[in-house]
């Protein structure tokens, strides 16, 4: 498909979104709980022209791009040597298997006794989010190279390190961004979770604030700004890997 | 007793594996001395060893028992002295140009930047696909990616040439022009090759000598057939039929033991 045909795609789908909306809230529901989109889109823009919503979006943002970067360069040099090493493996896989089943959401309560409800509970939960999934992602890449690969750099005169430096790490590649992009939708759901439990500001917070002044229009808003944002960030995420991977696997 | 002379000597090899079951035998003493300079093709039917006979050669897997050597050397590793061809396209690296691919082995040995244009475009040029050399492996033909292999292969200059049924995926009709360049390719660099296929017609068309092996689990060298006919053969030639007739009664006793 050709890229106007796909925004024209995109914007079609959007379209019918706010449509179905509007007509299960003005027809359906007909209810003061659940507005329809336009005075959400209005109170969204006074919101905007305030200066309020933009603080929030930046504060969100500004931690899921600290704790995202953090755990991703913690998690991939980790997931390179549990798939490279069997020691390495024998060793930390257990540490991967054991903390990915207690979600970021139930270390909410310990971040906060650790590190206060400032930046750092929130940044060291997102990296926890972040980094188990691009360590397996990592660690199943390396897994993945194909033998061949590995066995015709030796056989042109390669050592282990260049086998590793110039065949597995760019073969790896693709799935270390496949791994992000997952990470990048946890990280959404993580910052939420944690600033509606201990926050002064974002998103989260403005989710929580509105629930306790009954201003329903300003938690569509704020819903419809995660849905936008992890949108936005999931195909910009997709337009990279595109960029710096795609031509070396189609499949992505 | 070993043709002490011989540039590749496998001596007695052997190859066991242990399984669940037991143990089991790959290949079973297995003797040959390759020539330099000559173009040897293993014939055998699926699962007699044959590959693995080329993966104990390419340093890949250590041999059992029974020693193999390479101008006088043991082979204890893979080295830049034996380039290999495999079957598949998945050594081919993704995300290099085919250029890129094939100055892979110059790169690792130091060549300047110069040095390795030279010597791609040179065996570019010897596989057939000049003007190709910016595209990706993703965007090339199953055939334009073993040519490439082969390019990369010889672009490291190795002592020899293994091949492991490099044209094995490919179309009847690609695999005859790729046979017949690979003649000429051969008859230019004068490298020895080991070739490993399981069609006759392939061995016949290819080879100075063809190795014939028992069938497996645990094969091993048959008989020997030289190929005493000029290049390019011509495959309707009575020779050429004599040739296939022979190494066909060989490798038919394998496939439909009394």
């Amino acid at each position: 498909m050709s890229r106007s045909a796909t925004l024209a795609g995109y914007l079609g789908g959007f379209l019918l979104l706010f449509l179905v909306w509007h007509v299960a809230a003005t027809i359906l529901v007909k209810s003061a709980l659940f507005p329809p989109p336009w005075p959400v889109l209005v109170r969204g823009w006074e919101l905007i022209v305030d200066n309020i919503l933009q603080d929030q979006i930046r504060a969100s943002l500004r931690r899921i791009g600290q704790g995202f970067v953090i755990g991703s360069a913690l998690g991939i040099p980790i997931g390179l040597a549990i798939g490279s090493f069997r020691l390495v493996r024998a060793l930390l896989e257990p540490w991967t298997e054991f903390f990915r089943f207690i979600p970021a959401v139930a270390m909410i309560t310990v971040s906060v006794i650790w590190f206060g409800i400032g930046e750092e509970s929130k940044i060291f939960l997102i990296a926890y989010s972040t980094i188990f999934v691009v360590i397996i992602a990592t660690a199943a890449g390396v897994g993945a190279v194909a033998k061949d690969k590995i066995r015709a750099a030796l056989c042109l005169g390669a050592n282990r390190w260049q086998v590793f430096s110039q065949v597995a790490l760019p073969a790896t590649i693709p799935y270390i961004l496949t791994g992000m992009r997952l990470a990048m939708a946890n990280a959404f759901i993580t910052i939420v979770a944690a600033e509606l439990v201990a926050s002064n500001d974002g998103l989260g917070k403005m989710l929580w604030d509105a629930r306790l002044f009954m201003q329903v229009e300003d938690i569509f808003v704020t819903l419809l700004c995660l849905g936008m944002l992890g949108f936005t960030a999931d195909r910009l995420f997709r337009l990279a890997i595109r960029m710096f991977a795609g031509r070396f696997n189609p499949t992505i | 007793m070993l043709p002490a002379m011989a540039f590749v000597t496998l001596d007695h090899v052997a190859k066991t594996y242990r399984g669940r079951g037991g143990d089991w035998a790959a290949v079973a003493d297995f003797s040959l001395g390759l020539e330099e300079g000559e173009f040897f093709c293993l014939l055998g039917t699926s699962g007699c060893g044959k590959t693995t006979i080329l993966n104990m050669l390419a340093g890949f897997e250590p041999p059992t028992a029974g020693r193999i050597l390479v101008d006088g050397q043991a082979i204890t590793r893979p080295g830049a002295d034996r380039g290999v061809v495999f079957q598949g396209h998945d050594s081919l690296y993704d995300w290099l140009t085919a250029e890129g691919n094939i100055g892979f082995g110059p790169k690792l040995a130091g060549k300047s930047r110069a040095a390795r244009r030279e010597i791609v475009r040179h065996y570019l040029t010897m596989v057939g696909l000049g003007g190709q050399g910016g595209k990706h492996p993703s965007e090339l033909s199953g055939g334009m990616k073993q040519r490439i292999q082969i390019a990369r292969a010889l672009a490291n200059d190795p002592r020899m040439l293994l091949m492991d049924e490099p044209f094995g995926a490919l179309d009847a009709m690609t695999r005859a022009i790729l046979q017949g360049e690979l003649s000429r390719i051969w008859a230019e660099t004068k490298k020895t090759v080991l070739f490993i296929t399981h069609d006759i017609e392939e061995a016949c068309a290819l080879a100075t000598r063809v190795g014939v092996m028992t069938r497996g689990p645990g094969g091993t060298l048959k008989a020997v057939v030289p190929v005493d006919l000029p290049f390019p053969r011509d495959r309707t030639s009575d020779g050429f039929m004599g040739v296939f007739r022979q190494v066909h009664g060989l490798i038919h006793a394998e496939i439909h033991p009394a």
